[in-house]
């Protein structure tokens, strides 16, 4: 199977420190895929270097199936729209100006720019200088920008950072909208879990340069081990109780969670304390949030 | 492909400060040139070419280069903001378009500079009255001094390229300029590209300063072609820092 993008042992050092540490990403054609990690894991810097706007220092890069080398580098770009690290803007030029200049420099027929301007809805605003633009009409035009010529690939670097609620909302509803209605492939960086798992297909999480996960969202889910979560009337004996029974059990804000086990067990198991006086309120099955998922693969607490 | 870059550079100067600077500067040396000029009548008996050495005292020496380094500087200048580097380099154009581009198109600006000077210097002559026309000499001048200026364009491109201070680029040609006035009167003036700019002008002179063409044309045309060189060099192999 071939990829939209796909990298082999992708390596970028600066000095001594490795920013990116042979990372094989696998990105399938016409899908969200969602590259999550903390700020400083390499983020940016990857997706630089699927650009050629950074030099690997080791390892390769395929883009829509073709080598990333100077040969392809023009045929690759002309195929790809990017947003890297904020919006590119003139600020002294208007919105359609702006876009104007990126139809010359893709040679682009300047009819385009209605297209573009009309998925971002920014027809009313196409006149005023975009220095004057709020953030979220910057990075709307910025995402314009990124689709002009109708690219098959967009590579949008965190995308709605710096957005108010509203505005991450609608750029996340467009973006959804994109490889539907146009075939485009999207790869969008974020830190934020909440928003991959909303936006995307496919996710690529990086830590410390690393590709610590790679795989669809059920895939990511699979890791979550599910986990029992009851209460009761006389946690401290509850405890003793299950312990006894062999159970690997914890306290945790008035709950206690077992490992997750089936009905039979679980049946039993509600009898057992029932019987030693002890009265079950609450019995319920609790799925990992992504954040304990990150945790359990990083193993170690990071800000997200 | 490199008329594309072009364009797209020029749009870039739509509503820029530089034609403020563009206009008003070179009112300096035609205004402080004539004045000099009415001044030393006594000594200046040489007419159009007596009001040359004046204007062009200043303009060579002091205006030209760090008005081409503001050009330059501009052009570069608004990539610094917002990552506009990404963008510019992701454009799939060959990476040295881009730089050409700039160079191109500060280039075309710095030719509009000399026109203007040139009309400043031909409306300051009839205000001081002098009659007729400047004789043809001159206007080679100002053409060979465009020349220098092609020359200085590359370098000042490249400076304001690698240097991402808008006023350090500047600031450099300056103190360029005043060496190139200090290296003029030595025997390799034209080994040093700032000279260049007062040699092609023939500046502060009656007498014409390049005895022979070759070596003019040769100096301009090699630092040309090294600035250039050196800029898409650059360009092409560092990381995009944005």
């Amino acid at each position: 199977m071939t990829y939209a993008i796909e990298t082999s042992g992708l390596t970028k050092s600066y000095q001594k420190t490795l920013c990116v540490n042979h990372i094989h990403l696998k990105v399938p054609f016409q899908s969200i895929y969602g590259f999550l990690g903390p700020n400083g894991a390499g983020k940016s810097t990857t997706m630089k270097m699927l650009l050629g706007l950074v030099k690997p220092t080791q390892g390769s890069v395929s883009i829509l199936g073709k080598p990333l080398n100077s040969r392809n580098r023009l045929s690759i770009l002309k195929s790809t729209g990017s947003l890297i690290e904020s919006p590119s803007y003139y600020a002294h030029l208007t919105g359609r100006e702006n876009l104007a200049l990126v139809c010359m420099m893709k040679n682009v027929p300047e009819s385009d720019i209605d297209r573009v301007l009309a998925i971002v809805r920014m027809e009313k605003q196409q006149n005023k200088k975009a220095g004057h633009y709020s953030l979220g009409m910057k990075q709307r035009l910025g995402l314009a920008a990124a689709l002009i010529g109708q690219p098959d690939l967009l590579l949008l670097d965190e995308p709605t950072n710096g957005l108010d609620p509203a505005g991450i909302q609608e750029m996340r509803e467009l973006i959804c909208s994109l490889p539907e209605k146009y075939g485009i492939t999207v790869m969008v960086s974020s830190h934020l879990l909440s928003e991959i798992q909303q936006m995307t297909t496919h996710t690529g999480i990086i830590h410390k340069g690393s590709l610590i996960f790679q795989g669809t969202m059920e895939e990511l889910k699979k890791h979550s081990q599910r986990q029992l979560k009851l209460k009761t009337d006389n946690n401290p004996a509850a405890l003793h109780l299950l312990e006894s029974m062999g159970l690997t059990c914890q306290s945790q804000e008035g709950y206690l969670l077992l490992p997750e086990t089936n009905d039979r067990n679980t049946a039993q198991l509600a009898a057992y304390l029932v019987e030693n006086k002890v009265g079950l309120l609450r019995l319920e099955e609790k799925e990992k949030s992504l954040e304990e998922i990150f945790l359990s693969l990083t193993g170690r607490q990071v800000s997200l | 492909m490199l008329t594309v870059c072009i364009k797209a550079e020029h749009l870039k100067l739509k509503r820029s400060f530089i034609w403020i600077a563009f206009f008003l500067l070179p009112l300096i040396p035609a205004l402080m040139g004539s004045q000099n000029y009415l001044n030393n009548l006594g000594v200046l008996s040489a007419e159009w070419y007596s009001l040359w050495t004046q204007e062009s005292l200043f303009y060579s020496n002091f205006f030209f280069a760090p008005m081409i380094a503001i050009y330059c500087g501009y052009l570069w200048r608004v990539e610094n903001f917002g990552h506009n580097r990404n963008a510019l380099l992701t454009y799939p154009v060959p990476v040295r378009n881009i730089f050409l581009g700039k160079m191109a198109a500060a280039f075309s600006v710095s030719i509009l500079t000399q026109v203007w000077m040139f009309f400043l210097f031909l409306v300051t002559g009839k205000a001081v009255g002098l009659t007729g026309l400047p004789p043809a000499p001159i206007f080679f001048w100002m053409l060979r001094g465009t020349l220098a200026a092609l020359a200085i364009t590359a370098l000042q491109t490249l400076l304001a390229m690698v240097i991402r201070s808008f006023a350090l680029p500047v600031g450099l040609s300056a103190v360029g300029s005043i060496l190139g006035l200090v290296a003029v009167n030595s025997q390799k003036a034209f080994l040093y590209p700032y000279s260049l700019l007062i040699l092609g002008m023939n500046a502060n002179r009656d007498k014409d300063m390049v005895d022979s063409g070759i070596l003019f044309f040769a100096s301009s045309l090699f630092y040309l072609i090294l600035f250039a060189f050196l800029g898409i060099w650059i360009l092409k192999k560092s990381d995009v820092k944005a």
